[in-house]
Formats: C-alpha cells, sequence, structure tokens
C-alpha cells in the first residue's frame, strides 16, 4: 500500500465531489429537511381531542374533574350530554374522539373513602389516538386523584377516582423522544445509501474504473481512497442530523455524548460498507439504486423503527437481528432516553462493529473479483 | 524497479524516448491462454507472439475475444490456463511488476470527465509516481500532442471526441510505457481525428514503442506491421498484411460499381460461378474462385445482361477486409 497514491486517490475524489452540485445538497441539506418533516410526522402528539362529558354526578368533584380534561390542552370538551345512551351516535360519527363518563353519587364514594369507578372511553378505529388519548387521560385522574389527597391530607392507601384504562409503555407519552434517535440513524442510512451506492458504478460505467486498475493502484488503495473523503462528509452529517434532532424537536439528552457518538459512528461505517458494496457489485447505476430500494423497505419494516419487534410473529423475530438498524436502534434510543452506557450496550455496539468487519471484507473480495469482470 | 531509468532529456514539446529496451525480450508472448465465463469460452487457448516495436493489430468483430484478451494480458483478469509474459514477466504471478511499464486505452477513454485537462494529467501522473520535472516535460508535451495548451483548466467533459481521444491517449502515456495497449481506441472518432490519431499512435511506435491495438475497422488494419485476426476466441490468421493476403487468400476479388447496388449484390450472391458477394465501402466485391474464367469485361458483360447497364467492373488486389470477410465465411 502506498500512502501517496491514498492521498492522490481521496485529492481526486474530493475535487469530483466538489463539482458535485447536488452531492451537499442530498447530503447535508436533504437530510435535515427530512428530520424535521418526518420528525413532526412520527412525533403526532394527540392534543385538542374532541371529547364529551356525560356528567351523571353533577357535584365539584365531577365539574372539578372535568376542568382538569380541559385545562390539560389534551382534551377539548365539546359536548355535555345527559345521558350515556347519546354517546353512540357521536362515538360512531367521529364527533368526538373520546368520552368521560363520571356515574352518579362519584363524590359521596369518594366521600365514603370508596374507591369510585369512571368510564374513560376512546374511539379504538386509530390506535394511536387510542394508546395515547387513554394514556393521557389516565395520568390526569392519577395526578386528579393526587391533589385531591394532598389537599384534604388523606393517607396515601386511601382509595381515589379509579379510570378504567391503562398506560402499558411509554410513560411520558412523548413518542417524540423515542422516534427523533430512530429517525436520525434512519435518515442517515437514506441518503449515505443513496449516495455512497453510486460513487463506484459511476467510475465502472465511465470506464475509469478499469483504467485505474491497469494502473499500479491496489484495490484496497482504492477502497480507502473512496471512503474517506465520503466517511468525512457523513462524519459532518451525522453532527448536523443528531444536532438538528436535539435542538429543533427539544428531545431531552439522558446519554453520554461519547456513546451517542460512537453509536452512530460505527452505524454510519455499517451504511457507508453497505453503499460501497451495492456499488461495487452492481453493473449500472439503475441497478445500484434498485438495490438500494431492495434494502430499504425490509430494513425500514423489521428493524423496529416503525412497528415494534416485539409486536412481530416469533418466526420473524430472529431475522430481525440481520438487520444493522435494528441494532442501531438500540444503541440510540438506548443512549438517548434511558442514558445507557458503554456496557449496557455492549451488544449492540459489538454487532455493528461486527456487520462494519463483515460489509468492508466483502468489499474488499468484491473489488477484487469484480474488477477484473 | 532496476529496470526504470530516467529517460535523456529533449528540449522543447518533444517527448524524452523510451530508453529502456535494453533487455530484448518479445513484448507478448501467450501459450494456450483460455478464458470461460460459465459456459462461454471467450478466449480459446491462443497463441500470440509480439516482438518488441511492432504495431500489432488484433482485430476481430465483436465479441470475439479481444478486450478480454486484452484485459489478461494488462493483468486485471485471471485466465483459466494458459500462460502469458509481458515485458519478461508473468502477468498473472506479478501484474504490479507489469503494470508500472505498459498503458492502456479503451474505447471509452476514461478520462474523469468531471476533472479538468490539468487535473486528469496530474492524476495518473501521480499514480506512477512521476516525479515533478519529469512531470512538467510530460505535462508539456501531452498538451502540445492533443492540442490543449490554453485549455489546461476546461473540464475534460466539455471538450469534442476527438481531443478527449488524444488527451486520453497522453495520460495513459504519460508515464512512458514500454508497451500500449489500445483497445478500439478510434470507435466512434470521425474519420479525420482517426487520422490524426493513428499519426499519433506512429510517432510512438517510431520512439520504440510497442503497441497493441485492437479494432474493427478494417481499414484501419493497413497500418499495422503485424496482424491476428481472433473470431470466437480463436486465432484464426495471423502474420504482416501481406503475408495474411498471400496466405490466407486464393481467390480473385472483383469491384463493381452500380447505381443498383442492393438489387445487384442480391444478383451477384445467388450468381453462378461467384463465391461470394459483399458490400465493400460504396462499391460491391464479388470473390470468384482462382481458377475463374471470369475477367472484367465477362463479368460486366452478365451483369449488363441481367439489368445492370451501368456496372463498372475491377479486378482488384484482395483488401485485409477481403480476406477477413473470406476467413469469417470459412469458419462458418
Amino acid at each position: 500500500m502506498s500512502l501517496k497514491r491514498i492521498r492522490l486517490l481521496i485529492w481526486k475524489e474530493f475535487i469530483q465531489l466538489r463539482r458535485d452540485p447536488l452531492l451537499i445538497r442530498l447530503l447535508l441539506i436533504m437530510p435535515v429537511l427530512q428530520l424535521i418533516l418526518f420528525g413532526y410526522v412520527v412525533a403526532v402528539d394527540v392534543r385538542n381531542l374532541s371529547t364529551a362529558v356525560v356528567d351523571l354526578d353533577r357535584t365539584a368533584t365531577s365539574r372539578s374533574l372535568e376542568s382538569a380534561f380541559s385545562g390539560s390542552g389534551y382534551f377539548t370538551i365539546t359536548q355535555q350530554l345527559a345521558s350515556e345512551n347519546d354517546l353512540r351516535p357521536l362515538l360512531d360519527s367521529g364527533v368526538v374522539k373520546v368520552a368521560l363518563v363520571i356515574p352518579e353519587g362519584t363524590q359521596d364514594r369518594l366521600a365514603r373513602g370508596e374507591a369510585a369507578p369512571i368510564g374513560i372511553i376512546v374511539d379504538g378505529s386509530d390506535s394511536q389516538i387510542s394508546a395515547i388519548g387513554s394514556g393521557y387521560a389516565s395520568q390526569i385522574v392519577a395526578q386528579f386523584n393526587t391533589d385531591r389527597r394532598d389537599a384534604l391530607g388523606i393517607q396515601l392507601a386511601a382509595p381515589g377516582i379509579d379510570a378504567r384504562v391503562r398506560v402499558m409503555f411509554n410513560p411520558t407519552l412523548d413518542p417524540i423522544n423515542t422516534m427523533i434517535p430512530g429517525l436520525i440513524a434512519a435518515i442517515m442510512m437514506i441518503s449515505l445509501l443513496a449516495i455512497m451506492s453510486q460513487a463506484v458504478v459511476k467510475e465502472r460505467e465511465s470506464g475509469t474504473l478499469e483504467q485505474m486498475f491497469v494502473t499500479p493502484i491496489k484495490a484496497t488503495e482504492y477502497l480507502i481512497g473512496k471512503l474517506t473523503p465520503y466517511a468525512a462528509l457523513a462524519t459532518a452529517q451525522m453532527l448536523l442530523v443528531a444536532a438538528g434532532g436535539l435542538f429543533w424537536f427539544k428531545v431531552p439528552f439522558n446519554g453520554d455524548f461519547w456513546v451517542v457518538f460512537t453509536g452512530l459512528f460505527l452505524f454510519m461505517f455499517t451504511c457507508l460498507g453497505l453503499g460501497l458494496l451495492i456499488s461495487l457489485v452492481s453493473r449500472t447505476r439503475h441497478q445500484a439504486q434498485q438495490a438500494v430500494m431492495f434494502i430499504m423497505i425490509p430494513t425500514m419494516v423489521l428493524s423496529g423503527f416503525i412497528f415494534p419487534i416485539q409486536s412481530m410473529p416469533a418466526i420473524i423475530q430472529p431475522l430481525t437481528n440481520l438487520i444493522p438498524l435494528t441494532w442501531a436502534l438500540q444503541v440510540l434510543r438506548g443512549a438517548f432516553v434511558k442514558g445507557s452506557g458503554f456496557e449496557a450496550l455492549a451488544v449492540p455496539m459489538l454487532a455493528l462493529v461486527g456487520f462494519a468487519v463483515i460489509i468492508f471484507g466483502a468489499a474488499i473480495v468484491a473489488t477484487r473479483r469484480r474488477i477484473s469482470e | 524497479m532496476a529496470s526504470e531509468t530516467v529517460p535523456e532529456e529533449r528540449p522543447g514539446a518533444q517527448r524524452p524516448s523510451a530508453s529502456r529496451r535494453a533487455e530484448e525480450t518479445p513484448a507478448i508472448s501467450v501459450r494456450c491462454l483460455t478464458k470461460t465465463f460459465g459456459d462461454f469460452t471467450a478466449v480459446d487457448g491462443i497463441d500470440l507472439d509480439v516482438p518488441r516495436g511492432e504495431v500489432f493489430g488484433f482485430l476481430g468483430p465483436n465479441g470475439s475475444g479481444k478486450t478480454t484478451t486484452i484485459r489478461m494480458l494488462t493483468g486485471t483478469l485471471r485466465p483459466n490456463s494458459g500462460s502469458a509474459l509481458v515485458l519478461g514477466e508473468d502477468v498473472f504471478g506479478h501484474p504490479d511488476r507489469v503494470q508500472r511499464r505498459i498503458g492502456y486505452m479503451s474505447q471509452k477513454f476514461s478520462l474523469f470527465e468531471d476533472m479538468t485537462v490539468d487535473e486528469n494529467l496530474k492524476f495518473y501522473a501521480g499514480v506512477y509516481d512521476l516525479p515533478p520535472e519529469e512531470f512538467a516535460a510530460q505535462r508539456e508535451y501531452v498538451l502540445s500532442m492533443a492540442d490543449l495548451v490554453g485549455r489546461e483548466n476546461e473540464l475534460t467533459r466539455n471538450l469534442s471526441v476527438g481531443w478527449r481521444q488524444r488527451l486520453a491517449l497522453g495520460a495513459a502515456t504519460i508515464h512512458e510505457p514500454e508497451l500500449l495497449f489500445l483497445d478500439e481506441p478510434t470507435s466512434g472518432v470521425d474519420p479525420v481525428a482517426r487520422r490524426q490519431f493513428w499519426d499519433l499512435l506512429y510517432d510512438l511506435a517510431s520512439r520504440g514503442v510497442t503497441l497493441f491495438v485492437t479494432t474493427h475497422y478494417m481499414d484501419e488494419a493497413a497500418h499495422c506491421n503485424r496482424l491476428a485476426f481472433i473470431y470466437r476466441g480463436r486465432i484464426i490468421a495471423e502474420g504482416s498484411p501481406a503475408e495474411i493476403r498471400a496466405n490466407h487468400m486464393e481467390q480473385r476479388i472483383f469491384d463493381i460499381t452500380t447505381s443498383r447496388a442492393d438489387p445487384a449484390l442480391q444478383w451477384l450472391e445467388t450468381a453462378p460461378g461467384i463465391d461470394e458477394a459483399y458490400l465493400s465501402g460504396a462499391s460491391l466485391h464479388a470473390v470468384v474462385p482462382a481458377d475463374s474464367p471470369l475477367d472484367d469485361g465477362r463479368l460486366r458483360s452478365r451483369l449488363v445482361a441481367a439489368g445492370f447497364d451501368d456496372a463498372l467492373v475491377a479486378e482488384v488486389d484482395p483488401t485485409i477486409e477481403d480476406v477477413f470477410v473470406n476467413l469469417e465465411s470459412r469458419q462458418r
């Protein structure tokens, strides 16, 4: 290997990248715009849900419970109904998404120190709304109970209002905190694959690849010379997109900077390697683009980025381990949200290292073999 | 490498000559070279000998194995069997020993189109690790040879095809190779530029560079000292143009011009006493057996009788093209 030739190849690559008018846009501007756009889409916060109230109790307690709901910002009380029977048509037609039913005698039960059940009915046709809406509702009720106990100075064990909804996960109820770290990784993968997959096949089409391998340039020199400029640009992209996620969406960053950086960096190399490999084995640019699509679709569906892996059929679940993004998500979500460190994330980190090693090994083999065919 | 001595200085735009032909091993010596892709045998046990300083024409129709052979000889493709010595080195065992001393130019010209003329030259000079003084001399030579003085900072994608071709030749020879492979270097280039390009190749040859040129333009075959004709992976004729004409062409050729070439060709193809007929340039060529009683007058009167009143007939010496059409039809 000759450092001089590697430097020469890097110099050449930078000149070409500088003259590519689309590159900066594709590599730096587009991912940030995508992050902001997709960030809002994946992070739909459920607000101002139209809510009907059936207040059969008509007491101070029931009214303060209603105002706790309307004051939260998540629920807007649009209907006051006299009977539960009026609810059904409103829910059916989608006029209201949530209904709050306060039975007669709620205040009396509470006064007697009994549990007072109330009903919260959620429009189940939109799973997002039902999950998040019911979550908010139970939080409001819990807060209401706490406030009431505090005000009356009652002991903790005393029963309060018993809302018949429960939150199973995501207690902060903010989907943005788990989606943004995943989105950062997904966007990086899309843009790096798109760009890197063209890098070699472009030279194959123009004949310069063939030309270079008649010269003393070695396969590894070529690969290093090709990869270095792209890795530099990809690092800039990574920092930019991660900063965008943190500052624009104000995702609380509980983690260690170096854990997140290492995770993203390893994942970046996996993406660059994958793109390089596609580029090496493709004969035309078009073929390379199709290969990227072929990889991206299962990645999005199976990595847990959109659908939770736990909800996939048992036979499918092991497959998700073959997808680099699966591990990147574990690292990023763990580090961003839970503040996990290197020890806790050793398995996914090592998995990413493994992917990088396998992919680059394959790239070297592919260069040696495919250049000549 | 020991064989790479510093070339002697020459003034002006003249290129320093390749002065390293001390050991007079043949430029190329190939034995039983075979390459298969799956079931397809691209190169089928060929033997080749190219002495130093020759302009060697490697001819054949598209897909006959020309490019595959070049790729093996330049060390980018491994054969299934056979051996090849290039400049005395085993190219499959030590491609790196060979690659520094050879040049290669493909029909795609292989310039970086998003880089300038100067940047392309600088890149290839760097690849071969040319010292700065030598690069300066070579750059000056290439720019004047390619007629690109004053256009050093233009992107090569903006150059028209003749300039690109000459620049590609300059880039491929910037390290003064002893042996230059040219894979259909003139395809897609207009006749004037082709002629100029061959002048440049002669210039290289006159300074002792061995040229290995593939082409499917048969008129270019006449530019070569020696020819080999490859067909379906096999070499079916080899020698100087004169030898090939003498050894592979027993038949006689008539050149026929008429305003109604198409029907005349159809008539000739079925006429008794004529082995073969085909278009050659603007006229028709009819091949007859060596002992045929036909001469210019007799053939003309038969053509006139068949309704081709304006037909002009002249017996001609076979061109290389005639020989190869003939060889090809015999192979089928």
